[in-house]
């Protein structure tokens, strides 16, 4: 059953289509791994899948809600009950530390704080980054892609989007994290869409798209 | 889903929203207390002062009275004029007879040195002192209206002079003998009903050959239209006591106060006097001056405080805008991750709306507090001050109000509206460094 349903989906930006007329559908549980070369639109695509971004052309379904139609407050709604996000650039709150950057969309959007914390907490461990006090500022490059990973899942998504998830880390952290998101995905179900370019992750995909030309080719 | 927040997750929110800005906000709320502090502070004391100078430069004299005197004669001490020109019956006469002219009232200063000795506040007290002979009619109200206004030398055995002291006598005591013998001020009210004594023929600086006379006297009122040393008595009794001392002076009057028939025939008298070469005064006249010198004081009060309050409120508004700026990317990510409008609008209304409303509701509380320990300061510091006015802070509340009011809903108001544009804006960019 799909969970995204985009069709004929284009963006441009100052009169240059980066996506062109671009048709995906995602399905419940499964790992969709995209792939191109810099600036081809990758990030461009999870902005739009992620309802960021809302200046393109086509239909977006997301779990049923033609994004279309609703309005900011509802899309937030749909963003907090269906979406996970992971950022390239991770976007995460640098004065706060790890478990506090994590708990954040669950502290402002009104849900079990506490179960979110012990969470958080199980999610660090595993990704094995610290949870004390100290701020993601002064983390690594790597604990801070683990904390955005971790942040991606505690609110138990339908789906992650995950901009280069493992950009930042060496092959066995790479290898730890994918294991926990095939564990958790397994668990809980949900979808991964993800920028990949590591091989050994790609291997893992359940479906690998690669953008070029504002189109997605399906590659196996 | 329901957007309410337990005390304890607002608390938790505002606790991680404000990490690594505690500085900013609180820099924005420092800025907003000191503008309010402010705005209450110069409201309360400009108006306050304005009172003191309304006070000491009001004039009793009624729209449609003219003082008359002659040029050259200044109110002020020991009036004994001599020579120049005079007031004389004719001119009395052609005066009462214009046309528009209800009455003419006369005045005459004693020519001859006198000195006031009294107990004030338990303290001998003794002062140089001008008689000014007035009519019933001439300070121009009911002042004297309850009083026998008549005295010669013949009553003092059986009666009291009754006396008009100058409020400007009453202020220069409070200002002079009052500090310099640790003693209360007197306020006019006070004053009213005590005795004293008055001597005519000699002072602390001049003395005449005829015997001194001295006349038992009670305070019967207070004016503010009386020269600096004297003291208003009835008119015959210092008609009779300059044709005691100085029998070859023939001076009658030193002054005429014109009672017009209406206000707006004021201007038509003024012009006719001063064509006689006498000269003219009229409350709008005396107001004018009082009223250039308040204004002057307050236009530069005001002026000082509006460039203070206008820095404050601007720095307020500055800061809390700024503040959020620096939000734009936390925002953007809180927006990302699909956090509820309603919950950053409350957050927002908690942060900007109610804590500045407290904290203005304290910078005004504490300006409040400061204006009137300002008052007290300066009120302890003068007696002069302390028998004008009873405090140099004024709080009027309505226009207090509407200036806090205008001050918060300038400084939130342009931080809600920027919050909004933030709001508006697409996720995208707030994500951009």
């Amino acid at each position: 059953m799909s969970i995204i349903q985009a069709s004929k989906i284009s963006r441009s930006f100052e009169g240059m289509e980066v996506l062109s007329g671009l048709d995906l559908t995602v399905f419940n549980g499964e790992f969709l791994a995209i792939t191109g070369r810099s600036g081809v639109g990758k990030s461009t695509l999870l902005a739009i899948l992620g309802t960021h971004d809302r200046d393109f052309i086509g239909n977006l379904s997301i779990a049923g809600h033609d994004t279309r139609k609703l309005k900011s407050s509802e899309l937030a709604a749909l963003r907090r009950k269906y979406l996970g996000f992971v950022f390239q650039d991770f976007h995460l709150l640098s004065s706060l530390n790890a478990i506090e950057n994590v708990i954040l969309p669950v502290v402002f959007s009104g849900g079990n704080l506490e179960l979110a914390r012990s969470q958080a907490e199980d999610i660090l461990e595993m990704l094995s980054v610290r949870t004390d006090q100290t701020k993601t500022s002064l983390l690594s490059r790597g604990e801070r892609q683990r904390v955005a990973v971790a942040r991606g899942l505690v609110n138990k998504p339908s789906i992650l989007l995950a901009d280069e998830p493992s950009a930042s880390l060496d092959e066995e952290s790479e290898q730890i994290l994918f294991n926990l998101l095939d564990h958790l995905r397994k668990q809980q179900g949900f979808a991964i869409i993800a920028v990949i370019h590591s091989k050994s992750i790609l291997e893992r995909a359940d479906r690998i798209l690669e953008l070029k030309d504002g189109v997605l080719h399906e590659t196996i | 889903m329901g957007f309410c927040m337990k005390p304890s997750e607002i608390r938790l929110a505002l606790h991680l929203w404000n990490r690594g800005h505690w500085r900013d906000y609180i820099f924005s709320q420092g800025m907003l207390f000191t503008a309010s502090l402010l705005l209450i502070f110069f409201i309360s004391i400009g108006l306050g002062v304005q009172n003191v100078l309304d006070r000491f430069l009001s004039s009793d004299l009624p729209a449609e009275q003219v003082r008359v005197t002659p040029p050259g004669v200044q109110a002020g001490f020991f009036q004994t004029e001599t020579g120049g020109m005079e007031i004389t019956e004719e001119i009395r006469v052609s005066l009462e007879e214009m046309p528009l002219v209800a009455r003419v009232d006369p005045q005459i200063y004693a020519h001859v040195p006198a000195y006031l000795r009294g107990r004030l506040g338990g303290q001998p007290y003794y002062t140089d002192i001008t008689l000014e002979g007035i009519t019933c009619e001439f300070l121009g109200d009911s002042l004297l209206e309850s009083i026998d206004w008549s005295y010669s030398l013949e009553d003092s055995s059986r009666k009291l002079l009754p006396v008009v002291l100058s409020e400007n006598l009453l202020l220069l005591y409070n200002a002079g003998f009052a500090e310099s013998n640790n003693l209360l001020g007197l306020t006019p009210e006070g004053v009213i009903g005590m005795e004293c004594s008055v001597t005519l023929g000699r002072s602390s600086i001049a003395e005449l050959d005829h015997t001194p006379v001295t006349v038992r006297a009670r305070i019967e009122a207070t004016s503010r239209n009386m020269n600096l040393f004297a003291i208003g008595v009835p008119f015959e009794f210092v008609d009779q006591i300059n044709s005691m001392f100085l029998p070859e002076d023939t001076r009658r009057y030193s002054a005429l106060v014109i009672t017009a028939v209406s206000a707006e025939d004021v201007p038509s008298i003024v012009r006719e006097v001063e064509e006689t070469g006498l000269r003219a005064e009229t409350r709008r006249g005396i107001a004018q001056k009082a009223e250039i010198l308040v204004g002057a004081v307050t236009a530069a009060l005001s002026a000082l405080a509006a460039a203070i309050l206008f820095s404050a409120i601007s720095n307020a508004i500055h800061t809390l805008v700024n503040d959020l700026r620096n939000r734009r990317f936390a925002l953007g990510v809180l927006i990302a991750l699909g956090t509820p409008y309603d919950r950053l609008a409350m957050i927002f209304s908690f942060q900007i709306f109610f804590m500045s409303m407290i904290t203005t509701v304290l910078g005004a509380t504490i300006g409040c507090l400061l204006a009137w320990g300002a008052s007290s300061t300066l009120l302890s510091l003068s007696s002069t001050l302390r028998a004008a006015v009873d405090t140099l802070a004024v709080f009027p509340i309505g226009w207090l109000a509407a200036g806090l009011g205008i001050m918060l809903a300038a400084s939130t108001g342009i931080a809600y509206v920027f919050f909004r544009k933030i709001l508006r804006t697409p996720v995208t960019s707030l994500l951009r460094p």
